[in-house]
Order: C-alpha cells, then structure tokens, then sequence
C-alpha cells in the first residue's frame, strides 16, 4: 500500500498511458483505490461488448475523459435473421449522452446496431474533433446521415460502413464533403447500393493525399477505376467496383498501368462481377498482397488457380467455393504465409453439390500453410478421419468454424457422428478460442469440449448434442467461456440452472428453438440480479402459456445497468418484479 | 400411428435424407402443440424407456452409455420437436430447397449477390470466326471457354481433325501440318501464342489455319 502513495500521480498516470490492452487497463484498476481513480482519469479508450451490459450514465461517470468509444448491439445470431426485427440496439441514448459529457469525442465503433440519421446528425455536430466513424452491420440510417457527417466532421479521417443496410435515397452524399476536406485516410461505401457522383469522387480522392483505404460500390463501373487509382497510388487497401465491361483493350491497358502505379497495395476487395479477362491487370500487385477478399467474385476455378498462385504473400483469403479442392491444393502450395482462409457457399440453399469442393481441399491447406490459424469453411461433406488430421496438422489453429450445410450430417465415410472430429479439433488446437460446430453431434462432443476446450471463448453451436449433459458440461468446463450461442439443441433447463453462476462469468448466452421452459428462465432471473434474462418470443406473453412450455428464444447476460427500458413488445425480462408485470 | 412410424424409422440410425426428415416433420403439428415435458416433446413417445428423460438428475449421467438405438430415434424425434426454423415442407423435393432465412449461416450480402448467380453460372461468351484455309465455309468458336492455348489447340485440332503447331512447340514439323493464325485489331495478320492468353483475348477478332509451309 505504501507503494502507491510513493508515486506521484503524473507519474503514475504517465507508466499507465503505455498500457494500452484492455485487459490491462481493467487490472491496473483493480489493485487499489487510488489506482483505480488514476486509471479511470486516463483512460481514454472503451469497448463495450453488450451496450446493454451498462448504461451510458455509468459509463460517464466512471470514465470522464472518453475519446474512443466502441459499442456492439444485436447478439451474433442477429446476422442470420434469428433475432426478430426491432430487437433493439439502439444507439441514440449513447450518442445523446456522450453529446454532453465528451465533447472531444473523436471515435465512435458501432456493430450491429440500429443508427438513425437523427444520431448521424447529431455525431456530426457536437464532436468537434470528430475523425473515425465505423458502422460495421449497422442499419436504420440513409445517405442523407452519412452526408451530415460528410459536411461537418471536418477533420474526419475514417468512414467505414461495413456490411451495414442503408437505404440510398439522393445519391449525393458524397459531395457533401467540402473542398476543404483533405484528412480522409479511410473511405469505405462498398455496401451502397446507390450510385455516387463520380466527379465528387475523384476530386475527394484526389485532394486526400493520404487515403489509404477506398472500397468502392458495385455501382462504381470498371472504367472510372483507372482514374481514381491513379489519384491514389498510395492506396494500401482497395476494394474494386464491379469489375466486369466489355473487352476493350485500351481500357485494359489503362487498369494495367494504373495497378502497376500502386506500388502500396496490400489488400484488395469488391470483385462484384467478374469479367475474367481484366483479372491479369492486378497480377503485377499479386505479389505484394496479404489480403484478398473474393467472396463475391463468381471466378472460376481455373481463373481462381491462376490468380491465387500468384499472391505468394497471402495471409488472408476469402473465396467463394468455385475455388474447389485443387485450388485449395494450389493454395497451399503458394501460398505459406496463410494465416486466415474463409471459403464461402456459391449455392447454399441446393441439396446438390454445385462444385467439386470437398473436405480434402482443408486438408490440403491445413498440411500445406503452417501459419494457417483462422478458419471458416462451408462445405457438404466431412469425416472424422479428416478433421483429425486438420487437428494434428494444425495445432495452432484459434478459430475454427465448420459449416457442413446439411444439418446433422454425419462422416460421410463412416456414417458416425463426428464427435471424434471435433473431440481431436479441442484436444490438438490447445490455443482454440473460437469454435462452430456442424454436422450430426452427440453429447459426446461435449464431453470433449468441456474436457479440453479451456481456451475457448466463443462456441457456437447448431442441431448437436442429445440433451442437458451437452450443455452441462459446455458450461462447466470450458473455463474462458465467454460467448455462447446455440440454436435448435435438445438442451433444457437442468443444464442452465446448474450453471446459473457460470453465466456471470461470461458476456452472453443466447438459445433459441431449444427446450427451455418458461418456469426456467423465471427461476433463473429471479435468482441471479445480476443476469439480464430476457425471453423472446413472438407468439404473445410467456405466462400466457404453461410454465413448462418452451419459449422462442432466450438472451441471458450480465449487466450492471439492470433490465432494459426499451424492450420492445416481443420480449420480457425475467426477474421479481415479472410477475408483478402481468399485462 | 405416430409410434409406427417412428418405429419403422428406428431401424436406420442417422438417416438424413430428405424424404426421411420430410416424413418425420410432417408429423411435427403433434408435438409443436405437446408442451408438457421440460426436456422435449419427443419424451411423450418414450420417456418410460429412456433414462435421460426422467427427472432423476442422476439419469443425465447415464445417457451416454445406454443403448443408441434409442438415442438414434430420440435425437431424430429431438430434431422434430425443436427444430421450429427449418422449413419442412420443401424439404420433401430434395432437389431443390427454398432459402430458409437463417439456415445455412450465410449473411445477406452474400446470399443475395451468390444465390441469383449460383444456379445459372453464367460465364461471358466471345465467339470468334475460324476459317481453314481452302475451305469456305467457317466456323465459330468461343474463346472464353477456355482458358489458355493448349486448350484453344485442342479444341481447333479436333474441330478440323489436323495438326497445329505454334512457338516453342517440340516438335520437327512437315508440310501436312498447320499453323493458327489472328487477325487483331490493328487488321495484322499474326502467329497465335506469342502474347499472353488474356492479352490475346482483348485483340483477337478473328482466326485462320493455314498450312505450315505457307509462314
């Protein structure tokens, strides 16, 4: 204790500004209370998990001097249409009281959360400093928000709208920016639907000298690409519009040397269309990227080889499954400095396989990359035979997501579930901090999970298991837990009241369309004033029902900031005072 | 009528199949509306054989060690009772499924752009006229089905039943054989395979076989 009154507190706030990670910060807290006042008087940075897990007073109050502020909303499932419209996530009470309390606010990260053009409005008016906005699965908003803040952040240096849905009704946006405006490092619109003006657009790249990152919409034709890339050969990032017109050799030859100007780029994206014959104009770039991203591309394989055996610096990929398993031979043969490879589904709602792409392709890249850690692969056939040896060649892998698209496949060599698949995934992959599972699974692979699965945070789990046992022994033995999301399991009540006090430790679980009964999810919020258990479920009230029937869906997790006020009409929070609550 | 048919379902453990989930989930109305057991609807059918389902926390245990036969059934009757998302009458036309909205885990962007294209594979085509010479009448070929020269070659070679011979090909060549020639787009006359594939795809306009001793 004498220790800390040793120090002055500049000095210590001085040591404490080299601590950056989260996890840090949150410990140096921690330690005592004169600490714990320093910390939060020079923290400037936070990630909210789960906007509803604290409420924006609490957060101001504890953290006066906020300059970046990241915040995710809808639970995970929500991308996958689970999670019923108007949920919640809203962001306004947030942006109104940081409105207030930081005025120097200069960073805002949203995920998954609904984003009006009110709150749009209002970002762009009172954060004088305002430079990176990124909306990353965001929606609620329109064009004319993006160009209030086109118009008033004037030292704006990032504009990211990843994967968001916003509706495009003027097309202007862009030109909302003022000739003034030179600060822009990063300019992402790819999920636009809309057109941009394409003069506003090459003067904006032009002027800012130090863009960096530009991802391009699919309404961004072949032929203006030449010009803005040769506005912007420093570019390091570019996601492409589409990238198909009508063979014209002169155009060809323009995109050639525009690439060959770019002496920079690492990373390439868009590839909305695909006219094969303006591929080899990025081959002089190949060499030097580390990211690709073709999941939109409808290349074919011959087309894929020839590109991807090219990109020798490769860490990341992301391709649709035309790229079939001698691709992914090629893949690994070129490419060993792979660290992510993500292969997407080009006909997913065909019970026939459109493509000769099976799991001999992840064998072949799991032998093949050494550095290969993250994985998300959808495919319609797997063995267990297969899956062990992935997890003997691949010990280092931390993300592994399987999605076989049958639901409840079995090896399909021996018929067998692939609990011994999966069980080698946990038990070689010491470091796996995020799993999928698919395929037909019993409890067993539970076990496995439970067994060895100490370094896992996030599980995700779908039509596996044969009753609470599974999710018992999910729940208490995979210590780092943190994310559970499972749908349509045979998992009850048993498992989830045994466990109550696991769910504290962990950001999050979310059930649906399993056997959770009502009884249940009122014993659980009742007893645990720190969970936030809330029921979801369409078909009216939950006590309209007996208390043994299942509900819909349930979200369970910790929050300090107690029930929601915002809920909508389709969803209740368990706890004492429910059922005082009876409509 | 229900047990029967669960029975005659029993004697094949993990079947998948379409029409077998489509049998099984037209029963599904039956236990949609069962809401008595905690654990399942499909405890109705066999809750007296199976431990797991009793309500002795001890039975948890057993589960895995007893016999699987039933464990087979109960998890094709589990599917049944708790899968209220998969769409179950368009899975008896096994060819085709209607895009159940959250299954697979395919974000919208991506299923959008994928799914219209995935079907029809549409490739761009570029036909291209071929003469032989001494021969008046043509044919057509489309150049974008396939992907280099060897290819192109091939395909020529056996549209015209002849040899073709072009640079760096290993081979003493005869009178008999024949050469690949293109007209680009500057109206020249040239030898096929001296530029890359895909530069000579945006100058091709058209191509001419002609007899080796005439280059």
């Amino acid at each position: 204790m004498l220790m800390a009154h040793s120090f002055p507190e500049e000095v210590l706030e001085h040591v404490f500004s080299f601590i950056r990670s989260e996890k840090d910060r949150n410990a140096i807290s921690l330690v005592c209370k004169s600490w714990y006042e320093i910390e939060r008087w020079c923290r400037h940075r936070l990630f909210i998990g789960n906007c509803y897990a604290v409420s924006p007073r609490i957060t101001i109050r504890r953290f006066p001097e906020l300059r970046s502020v990241s915040l995710k909303g809808k639970p995970h499932f929500a991308d996958f249409n689970l999670v019923p419209q108007g949920w919640g996530g809203n962001v306004y009470p947030w942006v109104a009281a940081m409105a207030q309390a930081y005025p120097w606010l200069e960073e805002l990260r949203l995920k998954r959360m609904v984003v009006t053009d009110d709150t749009l409005e209002l970002i762009s008016r009172s954060f004088k400093n305002f430079k990176v906005l990124v909306l990353s699965s965001c929606e609620g908003f329109t064009t004319d928000g993006l160009a209030a803040i086109a118009a008033n952040c004037r030292n704006l240096r990032e504009l990211d709208l990843r994967e968001s849905e916003v509706d495009d009704p003027s097309g202007n946006w862009l030109s909302h920016f003022p000739e003034s405006c030179t600060s822009l490092v990063s300019l992402s619109f790819a999920c636009l639907e809309g057109e941009v003006s394409f003069s506003a657009l090459e003067r904006l790249v032009g002027r800012c000298t130090n863009l960096k990152t530009l991802r391009l919409n699919q309404a961004v034709p072949l032929d203006k690409l030449p010009n803005l890339l040769r506005r912007a050969p420093q570019l390091v990032d570019l996601g492409t519009g589409v990238y198909s017109a009508e063979v014209r050799p002169e155009l060809y030859s323009k995109l050639a040397g525009a690439f060959l100007g770019c002496k920079e780029l690492k990373s390439l994206s868009g590839f909305w269309e695909v006219l094969p014959a303006y591929l080899p104009a990025i081959y002089p770039v190949c060499a030097g990227l580390t990211s690709l991203n073709l999941s939109y591309a409808t290349i074919q394989g011959p087309d894929l080889i020839k590109l991807v055996s090219q990109c020798q610096s490769l860490q990341r990929l992301w391709v649709l499954d035309y790229i079939e398993d001698n691709g992914l031979d090629t893949l690994a043969a070129s490419c060993k400095d792979l660290q992510e490879l993500r292969v997407f589904p080009s006909d997913p709602y065909s019970a026939e396989p459109n493509v000769s792409l099976t799991e001999q392709g992840l064998v072949s890249v799991s032998e093949g990359c050494p550095k290969l850690q993250s994985v998300l692969y959808f495919c319609r056939q797997m063995s267990n035979a297969a899956l062990l040896t992935i997890a003997r060649n691949r010990p280092n892998m931390t993300r592994f997501r399987l999605c076989i698209i049958e639901p409840q496949a079995p090896d399909y060599l021996t018929l067998q579930p692939l609990d011994a698949g999966f069980g080698a995934i946990v038990e070689h992959c010491n470091n796996l901090r995020r799993l999928s599972l698919s395929g037909l699974l019993t409890d067993r692979v539970f076990e496995y999970i439970g067994t060895h699965g100490k370094k896992l945070e996030m599980l995700s789990l779908a039509f596996a298991g044969d009753g609470d046992l599974g999710l018992h022994n999910v729940l208490s033995g995979c210590k780092s837990l943190r994310k559970l999301e499972i749908r349509d399991c045979p998992f009850g009540d048993k498992a989830l009241l045994a466990n109550a006090l696991k769910l504290e430790t962990m950001r999050s679980l979310w059930m649906s369309s399993c056997s959770v009964s009502f009884g249940a999810c009122k014993l659980l919020g009742q007893k645990m004033q720190r969970l936030n258990v809330e029921v979801i479920d369409e078909r009216g009230p939950p006590d309209s029902r007996p208390d043994n029937c299942s509900v819909e869906r349930l979200y369970v997790y910790r929050s300090v900031a107690g029930p929601r006020l915002d809920k909508p009409n389709f969803v209740w929070t368990m706890d004492e005072d429910f059922a005082l609550k009876l409509s | 009528m229900s047990l029967c048919l669960f029975e005659s379902v029993i004697s094949r453990p993990y079947i998948y199949k379409a029409k077998v989930a489509a049998l099984i989930l037209s029963l599904r109305p039956q236990f949609a509306t069962m809401g008595k057991a905690t654990h399942s609807s499909s405890s109705s059918i066999d809750s007296s054989k199976h431990p797991t389902l009793s309500s002795a926390s001890s039975s948890l245990y057993h589960q895995s060690k007893t016999n699987t036969d039933l464990s087979s059934d109960l998890r094709l009757g589990l599917t049944l009772s708790t899968s209220t998302s998969l769409l179950p009458d368009t899975l008896s036309n096994s060819d085709s499924r209607e895009p159940s909205t959250d299954w697979p885990p395919v974000k919208p962007p991506q299923r959008n752009t994928v799914a219209e294209k995935g079907n029809n594979r549409q490739r761009p085509i570029f036909f291209v006229k071929v003469y032989m010479e001494g021969v008046p009448i043509g044919r057509k070929l489309d150049l974008f089905a396939h992907h280099s020269y060897d290819g192109l070659i091939a395909t020529l070679a056996h549209m015209f039943s002849i040899t073709i011979l072009y640079p760096n090909m290993d081979r003493v060549h005869s009178d008999k054989d024949h050469v690949l020639t293109y007209e680009d787009k500057e109206g020249d006359w040239m030898m096929v395979g001296d530029v890359p594939w895909e530069m000579f795809l945006t100058t091709v306009k058209r191509l001419q076989i002609t007899r080796a001793d005439r280059c």
